[in-house]
């Protein structure tokens, strides 16, 4: 397992890597060894440097971009290599995976052409021969019908199948190393662990060294055993898996460790005297008409798709109710639903008894400040011309509460509440970092003294330690105003690290509920169980053995 | 497979975008102020004349019924008789199409090669030096007038030059080319600028595609990148754009025609539009209309054949 003990040369050497924009150092003077058949992990937040860390070793980085130091493969120094030796290297002797399948295959070529292309170019087959082996990937990363997927086109694959093709296509030509940046991040939990699992297997297998690029401690815990810590371009600790994770040294390593989620609970673990039910939704059905039914491909193949069906929960007041499930279960659509976003097919939404379907004129105005909602991309919905501090200010005097004037010095009480400093409130949306732009997003929906607080995956587009910020704010503006929160998130542990209650979603329907803590111990509905499953958490947390047998076929 | 069907589907819908156009042209000429069976029978006729032209011609039927007719005649190929030729208007469209036809071929292929080149060109560095150049004097081909344009290079080249004629169609496939040439090269002149901003756009907008990233990881030189990866994703919006383009030229020939006095339906549609020779106004209409639908359906044919996510 560690290969530093074999006493071989290792595989790859990265010594005193320093990578620089201009005057912007991203990298700064980065060092570690990669042994054969190894998988290394590279953890940090984003702009920690570890992507910019990787394509430096590819040399993948634009013009701007000036690297020095020294990385070689094999020892061949990679960075003093010339575009056409670069080439012949590139995809044949280390592969790459990146974090969005989607936008790294070529939309106007079939899945089977994509895979094919570098065994063409380095193997100097034909294209026939090319096909034949892509098909043959396909089906080894766990594609069913390899034939026929191969002629699909990236479109009507799923972000699943996507990534499956492009680890294909990058271990076509059988390379040393795989180079994997964030390959799980935009994957639902179910499907990530079915791709980690992929990866365990070929290292297995084959013995593909790796180097997998992850935010999420969690993933590199599950499948390194090397670990490199970066924070600002810097490593700040670098070891075995286990000492880093049970040992750490470096105070970083420690607040990423406690900021797991699942590692730590909030306090709100108190059960709740069961209060009046403030909003109640009844057998609520949601329906989108997609009009592409004649195509195949789509589930169902009807011309109308069911986003919600059928679904009845109940929130009390004061109470913080969890809604998990992945992409596509109705989540979103349910949050739209209570705040009238979407028009339901069926079905009815009560607020304190009245239904919200309903209301109309002043009893509207009166419902929107009521139930207020926090959204997923803080950026996008903020207006990007309006001063953070006018952004919160917006929604008192539109709504009549005071004038504009008393409605500034309002939110600088709001954005005091939610801990972001003076400074910063004649700044615009994008001169804020992503965890300060959320906490204008929360401030924003506070401004109105809302008795439900809807937040719809706020902290999935944040880094770990930012979350759990932003989740130690919701906890105490939570006790301090007596909100009823409902908590939307594709990640289990966040929800029953933080939730009393927990509402499980699938395809549009709730297949479990209960007591946050219940569910996430002891799942009942098959589903749940593979989503607990799927969870990648730190071995030293890992209580039941995750021995689920997880498909790895593509679905 | 699914691009057969999509020809079917699209075929099919021609057919109601046509019966579309076959109205609105009838209505076109029938909301024209003056009556036509005045007009057919001069100013001096009496009031038994003009009626007995009115139901000679059919005009005292209901609206219905005279459209039924001019349906059946369009079904047919008769769109009518052209008032001051005294020819079948679609003999006279016949002749006069091939001089636009030819024209606008003729300022395509004069068109594309530049403007790959000058889109090339700028992207590879944007904001170089060589992108300014082309930027700047794109703007300089956009501004100048077509019919200025046209006159100054008639004057220098085909007078004082004495390289080109100046007018007519020439006989013979080099007699059109070497004619039509000063009149292809002032559109060229126009067109290349837009479709070499769209060109360069697109494609500097791929070069930071992570799937060109994701080839260059795999190995692909620079050459297989430009050519096999970010070129097709990157031309669908020119292509697009060069439809709308061409279907204006059809349209829009009038002042180039004019300028060289290529006999072609610019020509025609000014001179009938000048002598009040309604039939062949309402001719003309449709066959614009009908070219900008089918150059319309073949741009978006064209697309469905190179981007596999619109073949729906």
């Amino acid at each position: 397992m560690n290969g530093l003990e074999t006493g071989k040369p290792p595989l790859l050497e990265v010594k005193d890597l320093s990578v620089s924009f201009g005057d912007f150092e991203a990298v700064k003077t980065v060092s570690f060894t990669l042994q054969p058949g190894e998988i290394l992990g590279i953890v940090g937040e984003s702009g920690s440097g570890k992507s910019v860390t990787c394509r430096a070793v590819m040399r993948l980085l634009t013009g701007a971009a000036r690297a020095q130091g020294k990385v070689a493969l094999d020892g061949q120094d990679l960075l003093a290599l010339g575009e056409e030796e670069l080439c012949a290297i590139r995809g044949r002797d280390i592969g790459m995976i990146f974090q969005n399948p989607a936008s790294h295959l070529d939309p106007l070529r079939r899945i089977g052409q994509q895979v094919a292309a570098p065994m063409i170019r380095h193997l100097g087959l034909g294209r026939r021969e090319g096909l034949r082996r892509a098909v043959k990937l396909l089906e080894d990363v766990g594609i069913r019908e390899p034939e026929k997927r191969a002629r699909s086109y990236p479109h009507e694959f799923s972000g699943g199948m996507k990534q499956r093709a492009m680890i294909a296509a990058a271990i076509g030509c059988q390379p040393k190393l795989l180079i994997a940046d964030e390959p799980t991040t935009a994957l639902d939990v179910t499907v990530q662990a079915r791709i980690l699992q992929l990866l365990k297997e070929l290292n297995r297998k084959t013995g593909l060294a790796m180097i997998l690029i992850s935010h999420d401690l969690g993933v590199v815990a599950d499948i390194c055993s090397h670990v490199v810590v970066m924070r600002n371009g810097e490593v700040v600790e670098q070891g075995p898996i286990d000492d880093v994770i049970n040992r750490p040294r470096h105070a970083y390593t420690k607040l990423l460790i406690d900021s797991q989620p699942g590692r730590k609970t909030y306090g709100t673990a108190d059960r709740p005297d069961r209060g009046a039910p403030l909003l109640e939704v009844e057998n609520l059905s949601v329906s989108f008409s997609s009009g592409k039914g004649l195509f195949g491909g789509l589930a169902g193949n009807s011309n109308s798709f069911r986003a919600l069906d059928g679904v009845d929960l109940t929130i009390n007041a004061g109470e913080t109710v969890g809604i998990v499930g992945e992409s596509g279960s109705g989540k979103s659509t349910l949050a739209r639903s209570i705040i009238r976003l979407n028009t339901p097919s069926g079905g009815a939404i009560r607020l304190d008894g009245q239904d919200v379907g309903a209301l109309g004129g002043e009893a509207l105005t009166a419902f929107r400040r009521r139930v207020q909602m926090v959204f997923q991309n803080p950026y996008d919905s903020l207006n990007p011309r309006l001063t953070i501090a006018e952004a919160v200010a917006e929604p008192i005097w539109r709504h009549g509460l005071a004038d504009r004037k008393a409605a500034q010095k309002e939110a600088d009480a709001l954005l005091e509440m939610v801990e972001l400093p003076r400074s910063l409130r004649d700044r615009k949306p994008r001169q804020l970092s992503g965890g300060q732009c959320q906490r204008v997003g929360l401030a924003r929906a506070l401004a109105l003294k809302p008795q439900l607080l809807i937040a719809d995956e706020i902290t999935s587009a944040l880094d770990v330690t930012t979350q759990a910020q932003i989740l130690e704010l919701l906890v105490k503006l939570q006790r301090e105003r007596s909100l009823t929160l409902l908590y939307i998130s594709h990640d289990l542990s966040v929800v029953s690290s933080f939730c009393q209650r927990v509402y499980v979603f699938k395809a549009g329907r709730i297949v479990e509920e209960g007591v946050a803590r219940q569910v996430l111990s002891t799942p009942q509905d098959p589903y749940t169980q593979a989503l607990v499953g799927s969870l990648a958490r730190l071995p030293s947390l890992q209580t039941t053995p995750s021995a689920e047998p997880v498909s790895i076929h593509a679905t | 497979m699914s691009l057969l069907q999509l020809i079917a589907r699209r075929l099919l819908q021609l057919i109601g975008v046509l019966a579309g156009i076959s109205l609105v042209t009838f209505l076109l000429v029938h909301m024209a102020p003056g009556d036509p069976a005045r007009l057919l029978a001069g100013e001096r006729a009496s009031a038994e004349t003009i009626a007995a032209i009115r139901s000679q011609y059919g005009l005292d039927l209901p609206l219905w019924r005279q459209f039924l007719t001019y349906l059946v005649n369009l079904l047919s190929g008769d769109i009518g008789q052209s008032l001051r030729f005294q020819r079948p208007v679609s003999q006279l469209i016949e002749q006069f199409m091939w001089p636009t036809l030819f024209l606008t071929v003729y300022v395509i292929c004069l068109a594309i090669p530049p403007t790959v080149a000058l889109a090339i060109l700028g992207a590879r560095r944007p904001g170089g030096i060589a992108d300014q150049i082309i930027r700047l004097v794109g703007i300089a081909g956009l501004t100048i007038p077509v019919f200025w344009l046209g006159i100054m290079m008639s004057r220098f080249f085909g007078v004082s030059l004495g390289w080109f004629p100046v007018s007519g169609y020439g006989t013979g496939f080099t007699g059109h080319l070497h004619h039509l040439f000063l009149p292809a090269m002032s559109t060229a002149i126009w067109l290349v600028p837009v479709l070499t901003q769209s060109l360069r756009a697109a494609l500097i907008e791929k070069t930071t595609a992570d799937f060109v990233t994701a080839a260059r990881a795999q190995g692909a030189t620079e050459r297989q990148i430009f050519w096999q990866t970010m070129l097709p994703n990157a031309v669908l919006p020119t292509l697009n754009l060069l439809g709308v383009m061409v279907a204006f030229m059809i349209g829009g020939a009038v002042i180039v025609e004019t300028v060289y006095a290529v006999p072609g339906l610019g020509t025609l549609m000014v001179n009938a539009l000048l002598g009040r020779d309604y039939y062949v106004v309402q001719g003309l209409t449709l066959v614009f209309a009908v070219s900008t639908v089918l150059i319309t359906l073949l741009v978006d044919l064209l697309t469905a054949f190179i981007d596999p996510r619109v073949r729906f």
